[in-house]
């Protein structure tokens, strides 16, 4: 069941302007990467495309799975997610006029989460106690840390292998985003899930990462081995640690 | 003088109505409330279907409610033939706003006419056992053409609930106006969905076109009768409200009868687009919208 994600070379971009210029990435089998980089570099741009929401102009994105290479360029999003890839969308881009139950029961909508929807709502609604207590409210009247914790129960709903996540951070308060993120880590160990986030906030993202690339404008800059690596480069010092 | 047993008519008088308007109105309540479809066709569907029951009936003698259950999976095909289009020449390109409701004007009017032509302007009417016979409890009279018409709009009403509620397809149905690229991201095509969901909501129009026949004659341009109140019901139920739409029906049903008992019918709509202004201020998503 070894699975890993590979972007290589991907070119990409909206219209006439191009954000992405030949990125390559790969995430293995039981993996935590990070894409780190401050806004504007590409980062969601390159998790579009891996989901098939922006179709790349070069490039070849896949998964092997057993290997087997499934491309996934061209296909459709649905198709996508169907493979096993689930995103926590930036933003959260919750159902905000559902109940946080229903939002979660669609997150199980792929046939092969349907089979153990009822184990995975429970551990779900376990692992996420305040989720169990808001279950009848509608999604769109809970707070954004509630509501951030409720867009990554809904991705785990559909039983992926790979897990990408967007700008966990964005619009929490710190504290909020350091729980988020342990969260994340808590379900990785738990899944044995290969994980791919997207994230500016260094300290809190290196926090659970095994390693990680850093993008500027839309070009891989550096591919730090481990976390270890990253912090200790130039341009995560210059950016982030301002050094 | 208000007499008892006057006011006890009225009300059940209403209730049985407004049973048959939450039949009616479903399919605008999945259409209109849960797609932004503005399907103002939609009683004309209801209009067909009452002539389908109609040419049954009177040909082999079939059982309208029967025509009308059988013609659920024909309609439901009709739904997603029009949805198809309509998909194509305008939501696709984002101009469904005004030339969608052209087109669906242009549907209403191209379904009236073909029923026109067909059967010309008279009325006509079904047979069945239940039509004619009535129930009496104390000095209250329930017609039967009303009765049977309530209970099976009732029963469609928790049947459609029930879909939407319990089943993938309908969870994805209540979510797809909210956000279709997220609905994506759950591996649900909104496309499909959108496809299925107007397919129900036409497929609605079916029984509740038997239910028409069954409670009175039919002619080819009843349904504009229908046009404003449906939505009424829809809007004053709550955007996409299941539930809603039948508690808006029943209290339209009974705001009616009421008025048409002792202010004269002239007045019922009147008052109940009052009522809807009414509720509207004081409760912009309508009774149960979210």
């Amino acid at each position: 069941m070894a699975s890993r994600l590979v972007v290589e070379d991907v070119h990409a971009g909206y219209g006439a302007v191009r954000v992405l210029h030949g990125v390559s990435v790969e995430a293995n089998e039981g993996e935590t990467v990070v894409l780190l980089g401050t806004n504007g570099n590409g980062k969601s741009t390159l998790i579009k495309s891996i989901m098939g929401m922006v179709a790349p102009a070069r490039g070849a994105i896949f998964l092997e799975l057993d290997g087997k290479r499934i491309d996934l360029v061209g296909r459709s999003t649905e198709d996508i997610v169907n493979l096993g890839i689930a995103l926590v969308p930036e933003g959260r881009r919750l159902f905000p006029k559902l109940t946080v139950e229903e939002n979660l029961l669609l997150g199980a909508y792929r046939r092969a989460a349907r089979r153990d929807i009822k184990r995975n709502l429970d551990s779900c609604l376990e692992m996420f106690p305040i989720l169990q207590e808001r279950k009848r409210q509608l999604a769109g009247s809970m707070s954004g840390g509630e509501q951030q914790m409720l867009a990554v129960a809904r991705a785990l709903m559909s039983a992926p292998r790979l897990l990408l996540v967007d700008e966990p951070s964005v619009g929490l308060a710190p504290i909020l985003v350091s729980r988020v993120i342990s969260k994340i880590q808590e379900l990785k160990d738990r899944y044995q899930l290969t994980v791919l986030m997207a994230e500016q906030n260094f300290n809190q993202a290196t926090k659970i990462a095994d390693r990680g690339y850093i993008i500027v404008h839309g070009r891989i800059e550096f591919e730090g081995a481990s976390t270890q690596a990253l912090s200790e480069h130039e341009l995560v010092k210059r950016f982030y640690l301002g050094v | 003088m208000l007499s008892l047993d006057l006011l006890l008519n009225a009300i059940v008088a209403g209730i049985l109505l407004g049973g048959f308007y939450a039949a009616v109105s479903l399919g605008i309540s999945v259409a209109f409330g849960l797609l932004d479809i503005v399907n103002i066709a939609h009683p004309v569907f209801v209009v067909l279907g009452s002539y389908i029951a109609y040419a049954l009936n009177s040909a082999l003698g079939l059982d309208p409610l029967l025509t009308g259950l059988l013609g659920v999976p024909v309609f439901f095909a009709l739904g997603v033939v029009v949805y198809r289009l309509y998909y194509a020449s305008f939501e696709k390109t984002g101009e469904e706003s005004l030339r969608g409701l052209v087109f669906f004007f242009g549907l209403l009017f191209i379904i009236e006419v073909a029923l026109l032509l067909v059967y010309g302007v008279d009325y006509r009417m079904v047979e069945a056992a239940y039509i004619g016979d009535s129930l009496h409890i104390g000095s209250v009279g329930i017609a039967l053409r009303l009765l049977v018409p309530c209970l099976v709009g009732i029963g469609m009403t928790v049947a459609l609930y029930l879909v939407l509620s319990r089943t993938f397809w309908g969870r994805a149905i209540m979510a797809v106006s909210q956000d279709s690229q997220a609905l994506r991201l759950m591996g649900a095509n909104p496309v499909r969905i959108k496809t299925i969901a107007f397919g129900l909501s036409i497929a609605t129009a079916s029984l509740a076109g038997a239910l028409l026949i069954v409670i009175g004659p039919v002619e080819p341009s009843i349904g504009r009768e229908y046009i404003g109140r449906v939505f009424a019901i829809a809007v004053l139920g709550g955007m996409g409200s299941i539930g809603g739409t039948l508690a808006a029906g029943l209290i339209l049903g009974v705001v009616e009868t009421f008025t048409a008992t002792y202010y004269g019918p002239s007045w019922a709509l009147a008052v109940s687009f009052g009522i809807l202004l009414v509720v509207l201020a004081v409760r912009p998503a309508g009774l149960f919208g979210r």
